[in-house]
């Protein structure tokens, strides 16, 4: 077992590495640079290489690779080419900001989803079933940008509301933090509920048409019973599975709601980066996203020996 | 499987707590909603409705750092050109005005003085001095600073101080661009002690404008501050100005109709949408900006000055200017209409009369009696886009088929300085001297010179107006020198469009102009 975790571990080295290095060659790949972003119209081969050197850009690439890495093993993920500023602290920062609005979201779509897809399973091929389905339609398939912007104009226009403008933190002040992250998690909740929708009635109604539902109920059990503890139970494994799928795709995806809400989470800190070819703060972004990934997966196959027991590692083959 | 999930649910939230823990310290005082000058309230309640003297101003772009000698960025000009001043600054018909100088003189054609303000304090209290002023220079011209404006001021052989309120500057040769430059924040006055003790002023800043910075949150907000010690008197009236970086512009439009800032900038397009909205005032301005169709002049279809020409006679700009512009833009050469007597005439001109025989005639002349294919490159801006669009419609007239290549902004300026493109539309600014939109754009070594254009007259037309000190003189050579490139055609120009404030009602005292478009200094909140 120990030896099992070791190797895990020691697994994560090479995967990290190669996840860095891909990061940094495709910063590299990619057209536009920022001392031309810095400079723009003003760039002149003077300006450029003094631009250069003071970014330490000067440098050979792998010179340039090790020393960021050699840096990055250690927490210290450089500073900003724009800002100057430690990037580190602020990714740490701004995680918290998006971990937030993903829970909220989450939460919001199972409290939409499940219910309404139960619903629509019972009542299936009714009109009721049909209007369920057609809204969960529309989530799998309205992009939520569009969402968004047209709730943005719709709530301004008709009840001149818009959420307060700079964001602040949870601890900060709970109030106004809430009133800024409802919407856009009402926004991305309801976007997320349309598959999660679908599944549980899909799901649901396939467990209802299982022999061991025909065998309870042959036992005389209640119909609240059959599908609440039996049918749903059952129901529900693949519905928690696409929950943590969107979850985690969330955590590194919610650049453009927090785009159009001005949400400061850690979407919006890569897609500034990106735009100002500010390579450090992407490369530390994003080396932090996977790193998260990465180490979640390896904590879960570790605990998932002392939750099932029928699962073992044996060392060696 | 289920279990997997609940497990990977349960690390998260373990790490976010972990991670809430830990980061809670680097939590900035976040909404202390009254930032400073909240004893002024007080002070001022006697006389003025309860209003906090605060401008909130949702823009469009988080900034880029704030120095101004290094940074070029809109999103950061927009930012500290409220914290530092520059020597002296320019007014709407191009006079130069005093601003932390209060009058100059020039002996010779090298010799500058200036004559400074005094008791001026930055904002760390110090009083600003000649040796400021000397140092500010120095920084900029030392190459480890890497600061942008330097070919601004490269012609500067020495500074020397008179007395803590008189610097002469003694120039290399003559320049006449030299007080057009001076105008610019590439040339501000900055305190040497602040720098030393930050390293940089990329975060923090320390100038003698009218506000101070308070803080700067990325992606989320700048707070500047009233600077009680501003030099001229009874100015800023503003108590502070939040800056809200909000990229949306349909959140723009939403946070301003709801009161939420009262400040937003808005293309045309958006100006239907608040038509008869009583709350809002649209405060409309002339840019210094033209847009152009530019050509890759190193291939050889280009090269042909007939198929330039061609081009320029196959535009209509005045369905330009309709389409894409509302029709509230002028038509515009490189020097622009807002540049008043530096300007010939573009209108007028026969190359801006669109006239399809005449262009088919030329193009078959060069050798393409059926045109030919090619492509624009635009960038990301709408109005770009849109031109270039309404470019390709009207070239399908002389049988030129060009294809639309939608850039990101990276990949645009990477196109822009490599020749990466055939041809492609643009917006350049034309400063505030001629010397900035003849030479720096049209010269064989001009820096934006990105096209392979050369016109040896036209350089020996540039070097004149450097040295020539004769304001008529000097308009004379760059509107021959305009001539020529009118009609080289290495570019084609289109207009020069308007800008759009949208502000609250409640916003007073704001008039955007040409060369000051964000000047708050008497803006009251009612």
């Amino acid at each position: 077992m120990r030896a099992y975790i070791i190797r895990r571990v020691l697994t994560l080295i090479p995967i990290l590495i190669g996840i860095s290095l891909s990061i940094f060659l495709i910063m590299q790949l990619i057209p536009g640079d920022v001392v031309s972003g810095m400079l723009g119209i003003e760039a002149n081969p003077e300006l450029r290489a003094n631009l250069e050197k003071k970014l330490g850009l000067d440098r050979p690439l792998h010179e340039q690779y090790l020393s960021w890495i050699g840096k990055a093993i250690k927490g210290d993920f450089g500073k900003s080419f724009r800002t100057d500023k430690e990037i580190f602290p602020e990714i740490l920062n701004r995680f918290k900001i998006t971990f937030q609005l993903t829970i909220m979201a989450a939460v919001i779509s199972w409290l939409i989803a499940i219910p309404l897809g139960i619903i629509s399973a019972l009542k299936r091929n009714t009109i009721v079933d049909a209007i369920v389905r057609f809204i969960a339609l529309l989530g799998v398939s309205v992009p939520n940008f569009a969402f968004a912007t047209l709730s943005i104009l719709f709530l301004s226009k008709v009840f001149k509301y818009y959420p307060p403008v700079g964001y602040v933190g949870l601890f900060a002040d709970p109030a106004k933090n809430l009133k800024i992250m409802i919407l856009p998690a009402i926004i991305l909740g309801a976007i997320m509920s349309g598959s999660i929708m679908r599944m549980t009635r899909s799901s649901l109604l396939e467990v209802m048409r299982q022999d061991f539902i025909k065998t309870i109920r042959a036992k005389g059990a209640s119909e609240k019973l059959v599908l609440f503890v039996h049918a749903l139970k059952n129901a529900l494994i693949p519905i928690i599975t696409l929950v943590g799928m969107q979850i985690g795709s969330l955590l590194g995806g919610t650049v453009v709601t927090e785009q159009i809400f001005s949400i400061p989470g850690l979407g919006q800190m890569v897609l500034t980066g990106i735009n100002q070819r500010d390579f450090p703060v992407v490369q530390g972004s994003i080396l932090f996203i996977a790193f998260v990934y990465v180490v979640i997966n390896i904590i879960v196959d570790i605990l998932y020996t002392y939750i099932d027991p029928r699962i073992t590692f044996k060392t060696g083959r | 499987m289920k279990k997997r999930m609940i497990l990977v649910l349960s690390v998260v939230l373990a790490l976010s707590i972990f991670l809430s823990a830990c980061g809670d310290s680097k939590q900035p005082q976040d909404e202390v909603s009254q930032p400073a000058g909240s004893e002024q309230d007080v002070s001022q309640e006697a006389d003025k409705p309860q209003v906090a003297q605060v401008l909130k101003y949702g823009t469009d772009a988080e900034p880029g750092g704030l120095d101004p000698h290094t940074i070029s960025a809109a999103a950061s000009i927009r930012i500290f050109k409220q914290i530092y001043n520059t020597l002296i600054d320019v007014d709407d018909d191009m006079n130069y005005i005093p601003e932390l100088a209060k009058s100059w003189e020039q002996p010779d054609d090298t010799t500058y003085i200036f004559y400074l303000r005094e008791g001026v304090k930055f904002h760390n209290g110090r009083e600003m001095v000649a040796d400021d002023v000397k140092y500010s220079f120095e920084r900029v011209l030392d190459p480890d600073t890497a600061a942008i404006g330097k070919s601004y001021y490269d012609k500067i052989e020495t500074m020397e101080v008179l007395d803590d309120y008189t610097i002469k500057f003694v120039l290399k040769e003559p320049f006449a661009p030299f007080m057009g430059n001076l105008t610019s924040l590439y040339g501000a006055i900055v305190p040497k002690e602040f720098i030393e003790e930050h390293e940089n002023l990329m975060v923090e800043a320390c100038g003698t404008g009218p506000f101070k910075l308070e803080e700067w949150i990325p992606d989320n907000r700048v707070v500047l501050v009233r600077n009680e010690n501003y030099f001229e008197e009874g100015q800023p009236k503003l108590d502070s100005i939040e800056y809200y970086v909000m990229t949306d512009e349909s959140a723009r439009l939403a946070a301003l109709r709801t009161g939420n800032v009262h400040l937003i900038k808005l293309p045309a397009a958006s100006l239907p949408l608040v038509e008869g909205n009583p709350d809002i005032n649209v405060l409309p301005f002339q840019t210094n900006d033209y847009s152009y169709l530019g050509f890759n002049m190193t291939l050889d279809k280009f090269k042909d000055v007939r198929v330039r020409q061609a081009m320029s006679y196959a535009l209509d700009r005045q369905e330009i200017i309709d389409t894409v512009y509302d029709g509230e833009a002028s038509i515009s050469g490189f020097v622009t209409p807002a540049m008043g007597r530096w300007a010939i005439d573009y209108a007028g001109k026969d190359l801006y009369k669109q006239n399809i025989e005449k262009a088919k005639q030329l193009l078959a002349d060069a050798g393409y009696p059926n045109g030919f294919e090619t492509s624009i490159a635009v960038g990301l801006f709408d109005d770009i886009r849109n031109i270039g669009e309404v470019i390709q419609k009207q070239l399908e007239a002389i049988g030129v088929k060009a294809e639309i290549q939608n850039l990101e902004t990276g990949q645009y300026i990477d196109a822009w300085s490599n020749k990466g493109h055939e041809m492609m539309v643009g917006r350049n600014g034309a400063g505030t001297d001629p010397n900035r939109s003849v030479a720096f754009f049209f010269s064989t070594t001009g820096s934006a010179n990105v096209w392979g254009y050369s016109n040896s007259k036209v350089d020996e037309l540039c070097e004149l107006g450097m040295v020539t000190v004769d304001e008529k003189e000097r308009e004379s050579v760059y509107k021959e020198a305009q001539e020529l490139v009118l009609e080289d055609s290495p570019n084609l120009f289109m207009a020069s469009h308007m800008d759009y404030f949208f502000a609250r009602k409640e916003m007073k005292n704001f008039t955007p102009s040409t060369f000051n478009s964000e000047d708050f200094s008497r803006v009251i909140i009612e």
